[in-house]
């Protein structure tokens, strides 16, 4: 690989946002790179099951953009690659990156998996919500872009099986990590956002109860390609009877630290309870919730279907979940209308966790981050896609929690202003 | 299933009855599998013989579904009816029973109308059975 | 039977990670369509959209075993571009593609045997068609480099100062006499609080920087005519008329905010009743304090304000009563919930000791900096009470004389308790309505939704195009947003207008008719069937030295809706891609099956 490329706009990250950035640049002629953490290209969208309101398949909506930004001539992807500096020069910006060692080499890899089915290691699969394993080399996912394997070290015992199997000797054990420059006129940051990680709710079980699931955890259970093929409670596989919705678990909660309103657990959470009664038609499912913020096109109507199919709303919050018997969860919640605390027993519970930054810029980019830590808007009405500096702008969840319709439009702007940034009428009209 | 044998063929437009069609799928609401949706831009490509020539054939019904006034293809409305009316003179030199070609209008999210429109043909080629044109 | 031909199909069959596979035996489907005649190879994939699946056709193309194409899978509007993409990456003709839809017209509504059954005839329908299919070339049209945008509204206003700014000349056509839409209603903004006459100002003063736009007001779009790259629209001034030629149209045509009926909620009929933006104004006009520490309205100091939300919006079937054209809006108006925090904190920022009770079923603070508005409500004691949808408040005249009006509302915070709230005045957090352009809309054959706002083509995948091309939606024409939400939906419109006209040149979808010399004897009946003017005539030409007359296709006009194929007697004209014969074979498919 060159040492230092050049491109017109490097984009940071290559979920649903980073996508739709670059494919807008792209298809108006501009050179763009594509930088991405992950082995694949996706982000989160790409590993959800179905997507409200229209309830599409969460693959079919985003695997024609993964793959025309594949394809795209403009666009070039860099998976698996750490960002260590981004600054500003003359010319633009300047980007330090280093890509990650596969342990393979991606020009003689064909995708066959070969690697995959002797490598007799199994490690948990975080792609699956850590409910299946998956071998120490393997493709991330099915439908990953690019369809190359990842060799886990911590786990690679170094048998050789998977070099012997390799029908191009693509297998290199002794890969090192490969550093260089991207050089380009702007950068748009679409980083995306996190989960807020159960362990850090006490009051709901630090995590260490094994009936109290994420709800990317239940995304997995619910996708048609998940680990299961169908939904079971992780303690004892049994199918829940009884399945929980603890809103705003961490959200709007300052204690934890996340005092804003995450914007698409409700709405997440009712499409879930929707699948969730399509698969277990016999299964009561209760949202426990403070507001349902359901604001966008489409999304009231959505929740007042919800509420005609039978799915519980109880207008409470959640004090306390506790390990109760065989393997269900007790759920302490106050109900808002002061009739005083109540107690139920769920088979399954799910925290509808909230969105916390998925990249924290300190350190590698002077761009400036709020007090939430996601990036700061400077012009949030005019140009929400506007940071502090220069030439960089921001798209999606990285700038603020925000639902798959409202990151492909804000991408879409952001596609905008870095191409009238290059257009180079700054003096005039900006 | 005498429904087998009875095969309803569907014209519908791709701008209004073809997603309309596929919002039923959506929706994941059944309808009688006997039914044959075609993709098309606009029904009025369609001679009178094309109708005629399926009767003969072994269509038991046809069901047009159109944009009706919603027609992105303005006047093309008004020729498709036209040309149902010859073909419905046709049908009845040779016997047809005119229930089995129907004319319907069927938007991109009209999930019951189109219900409607099926089994009610489903049920009208159930009790006529293939058609025999004289 | 089928005509034999030499064409050598290959069928795809995707399991759609179950979504197909549950319902349809794919590999059955497989085995039986392999002997079908014409098809060269059948195959499965799990997922017949990810790269793997598409290698798949790929390899096929490369080494010649297939070339027509047919994949079954889901709906053709999800997928169909992504598989002719694919053909074209093969070096192949991408018109050489059939679809078949075995998700939503088969697994999703039909189940065991039956399922399976339909699956094969419609692929074998499909392959019947693909052999029949023949290469075709994109037509290309020149592209005027100039966009209308038609509403200036501060959405318009951003996409038009996007697409000026990409070098692309622009017209804004504002039918009210200035720009700003409603953000001149508008006072200190949620949830950070800018002036939107400053933010105005500032956009207003690029636009007016920007010699590359021109800007009427006072006007109305009167019909549109044209096609992609070459529109023309017919525009009525107050005093004239004129005609603009363009290559694109962003509609940017916003929205109103809901008028209450005689009687909701005591509007109309207690003149305290008013709605959230005539308090607005009334905040922008008061005096930042006042001598009586009271919030003053119509020159009365105000002690008690109740504010209602959802008047107007979340309505629902059965429990809210439709007004008299039948319509209710049951969606969310997303901005009124930070609307009226933002003004119960002016009042009790600025007007301690005036109290205010916020009347609320969902407190919707969802956006970045929202929730801290709500937080600052409850700090500032802002009293909050919860209502059903099925036990609105009602709004009375007061039985004491120290009150002009009581509110009586069922609280959900407090046992459910019937409570009598007194105040001085009731604001009405009405929604928002889209402004009617039912009329443009139908002339220029763009979709509309059950909720009355423009419908676009879909909301994740071409969230801001319509079906007809080189249309493009911006703003509250399409759903409610907040002023940032609008910028951001105005933004990804200029960004496809640019893309689209950037290079001066457009490649349209081929099919469109075509007429076979060999066969047409100019009888003329395909050009009386026509129905676009312009795109069939008669013309003289020369055929084996002789001049004949013969109809003619001008293929940037053609709608490709099929009329005169279908008058022909010598079937000398058919449709590209979607020809007649094609259709006979489809249909011998599904009789044979």
């Amino acid at each position: 690989m060159p040492p230092i490329q050049h491109f017109d706009t490097l984009v940071v990250g290559a979920g649903i946002s980073g996508l739709q950035t670059a494919l807008d640049l792209g298809d108006q002629g501009y050179k763009v790179a594509v930088l991405e953490k992950d082995a694949s290209i996706g982000g989160k969208m790409i590993r959800l099951s179905k997507v409200f309101p229209t309830l599409d398949c969460a693959s079919c909506i985003t695997t024609p953009k993964m793959s025309s930004a594949a394809h795209h001539e403009n666009i070039t992807l860099f998976t698996y690659c750490r960002l260590s500096d981004l600054k500003q020069t003359p010319a633009g910006v300047s980007a330090k990156i280093r890509r990650m060692p596969r342990y393979v080499d991606s020009d003689k890899c064909i995708g066959c998996r070969k690697c995959e089915y002797v490598c007799p290691v199994y490690v948990p699969d975080e792609e699956q919500g850590g409910f299946s394993a998956k071998k120490a080399i393997s493709i991330p996912f099915s439908n990953a872009i690019p369809q190359l394997p990842v060799l886990d070290p911590g786990f690679c015992m170094l048998c050789g099986r998977c070099e012997k199997a390799c029908p191009t000797q693509a297998i290199d054990y002794l890969q090192e990590p490969e550093d260089f420059t991207i050089q380009a006129r702007t950068a748009v940051l679409t980083t995306g956002f996190d989960m807020l990680p159960k362990k850090k709710n006490v009051q709901f079980g630090n995590g260490r109860i094994p009936n109290v699931i994420d709800s990317l955890q239940m995304e997995r259970l619910l996708a048609p390609h998940g680990p299961y093929n169908r939904v079971l409670r992780p303690s004892d596989g049994m199918e829940p009877d009884s399945v929980a919705y603890v809103q705003c678990a961490g959200s709007r909660d300052k204690q934890m630290g996340v005092p804003y309103c995450s914007r698409v657990c409700c709405m997440y959470a009712i499409k879930q309870a929707m699948l969730l009664s399509g698969s277990l038609p016999l299964a009561d499912i209760t949202i426990y919730y403070m507001d349902i913020r359901a604001f966008g096109k489409g999304y009231e109507q959505f929740y007042q279907n919800a509420k005609a199919m039978g799915i519980e709303f109880v207008k409470a919050k959640v004090g306390r979940i506790d390990q109760g018997e065989n393997g269900n969860v007790k759920v302490r919640y106050e109900r808002q209308d002061g009739a005083g605390i109540d107690t139920a027993s769920h088979d399954l519970v799910v925290l509808s966790m909230g969105m916390v930054p998925g990249w924290d810029p300190a350190g590698v980019c002077p761009v400036s981050t709020d007090t939430d830590k996601f990036i700061t808007s400077v012009k949030p009405k005019i140009s929400a896609v506007l940071t502090d500096m220069d030439g960089i702008f921001t798209a999606g969840a990285a700038a603020g929690p925000k639902d798959i319709v409202d990151s492909i439009t804000e991408s879409g702007t952001a596609a905008m202003e870095a191409a009238n940034y290059m257009a180079g009428l700054p003096g005039e009209v900006q | 299933m005498s429904s087998k044998a009875n095969k309803i063929l569907i014209l519908a437009t791709e701008t209004c009855a073809y997603p309309g069609a596929d919002s039923v799928g959506q929706a994941h609401s059944s309808y009688p599998a006997n039914t044959y949706i075609l993709r098309v831009k606009a029904p009025v490509l369609f001679p009178e013989s094309f109708y005629i020539d399926c009767f003969k054939k072994g269509i038991s019904g046809i069901i047009v579904m159109s944009c009706g006034e919603e027609c992105p293809y303005e006047g093309a409305y008004k020729a498709l009816a036209d040309r149902l009316n010859s073909v419905y003179q046709k049908m009845k030199a040779l016997n047809l029973d005119l229930k089995r070609l129907r004319l319907t209008a069927i938007c991109t999210v009209c999930n019951r109308a189109f219900l409607n429109e099926i089994n009610q043909m489903n049920e009208l080629v159930n009790k006529l059975g293939p058609p025999q044109p004289a | 039977m089928m005509k034999e031909n030499d064409k050598k199909v290959g069928v795809y069959i995707c399991y759609c990670g179950g979504n197909i596979s549950d319902h349809v035996d794919v590999e059955a489907v497989r085995n039986r369509v392999e002997k079908m005649p014409g098809v060269a190879v059948a195959k499965t994939n799990m997922f017949m959209c990810s790269d793997p699946g598409q290698e798949l056709i790929i390899d096929d193309l490369k080494s010649g075993k297939i070339d027509r194409v047919v994949v079954a899978s889901c709906a053709p509007s999800l997928h169909e571009t992504t598989f002719r993409g694919a053909i074209e990456r093969a070096g192949a003709n991408p018109f050489i593609y059939e679809h078949a839809n075995i998700r939503e017209q088969v697994s999703w509504v039909h189940h065991g045997d039956p399922a399976t059954d339909k699956a094969t005839v419609l692929i074998s329908a499909a392959a019947a068609k693909a052999r029949k299919l023949k290469p075709l070339e994109p037509i290309r049209v020149d592209a005027k480099k100039h966009a209308v945008v038609i509403g200036g509204g501060i959405a318009g206003i951003k996409s038009a100062l996007e697409i000026a700014r990409n070098g692309i000349e622009v017209a804004i056509i504002e039918k009210t006499g200035s720009l700003g839409g409603n953000l001149n209603n508008l006072g200190r903004l949620a949830p950070s609080g800018e002036n939107a006459s400053d933010i105005l100002q500032e956009i207003l003063g690029k636009v007016k920087a920007a010699p590359s736009i021109t800007i009427h007001t006072g006007c109305e779009v009167t019909d549109v005519q044209g096609y992609v790259g070459n529109f023309t629209l017919d525009v009525k001034g107050r005093t004239d008329s004129f005609k603009i030629d363009t290559g694109a149209i962003v509609m940017a045509t916003g929205s109103v905010s809901y008028q209450p009926f005689e009687g909701e909620f005591g509007f109309g009929t207690y003149p305290q009743v008013i709605t959230l933006p005539t308090l607005i104004e009334a905040l922008k006009q008061s005096k930042y304090q006042t001598e009586t520490g009271w919030f003053e309205f119509g020159g009365k100091p105000v002690r008690n304000i109740a504010m209602i939300h959802c008047v107007g919006s979340r309505q629902i079937p059965g429990i809210h009563e439709p007004r008299e054209n039948g319509q209710l809006n049951e969606y969310c108006s997303r901005t009124c919930c930070s609307a009226v925090l933002n003004a119960a904190n002016q009042i009790k920022e600025r007007f301690a000791k005036t109290r205010v009770v916020d009347m609320y079923r969902d407190i919707r603070t969802y956006g970045r900096g929202q929730e801290a508005l709500y937080d600052r409500a409850s700090a500032n004691k802002v009293v909050f009470m919860r209502y059903e949808a099925d036990a609105m408040p009602t709004v009375e005249k007061s039985s004491t004389p120290d009150f002009p009006l009581t509110v009586k509302i069922k609280d959900g915070l407090t046992f459910n308790e019937e409570m009598d709230v007194p105040a001085d005045l009731v604001v009405l957090a009405t929604g928002i309505e889209p402004s009617d352009v039912s009329g443009l809309a139908s002339a220029m054959k763009l979709p509309v939704g059950t909720d009355r706002f423009l419908l676009e083509v879909h909301p994740k995948l071409r969230p801001v195009e319509f079906p007809v091309a080189g249309v493009f939606l911006a703003g509250t024409c399409q759903a409610p947003m907040d002023a940032g939400e609008a910028c951001n939906a105005a933004g990804a419109a200029a960004a496809k207008t640019c893309a689209l006209l950037s290079k001066g040149v457009i490649e349209l979808d081929p099919f469109v008719a075509e007429v076979n010399p060999d066969k047409c004897q100019g009888h003329g009946n395909c050009v009386d069937a026509c129905i676009k003017e312009g795109a069939l005539k008669l013309v003289d030409v020369q055929r084996g030295g002789k001049t004949v007359t013969q109809a003619q296709v001008t293929a940037a006009m053609c709608l490709g809706c099929g009329a005169c194929a279908a008058v022909c007697p010598e079937k000398a004209i058919d449709l590209n891609g979607w020809a007649l014969e094609q259709y006979e074979d489809m249909v011998d498919a599904i009789v044979a099956a």
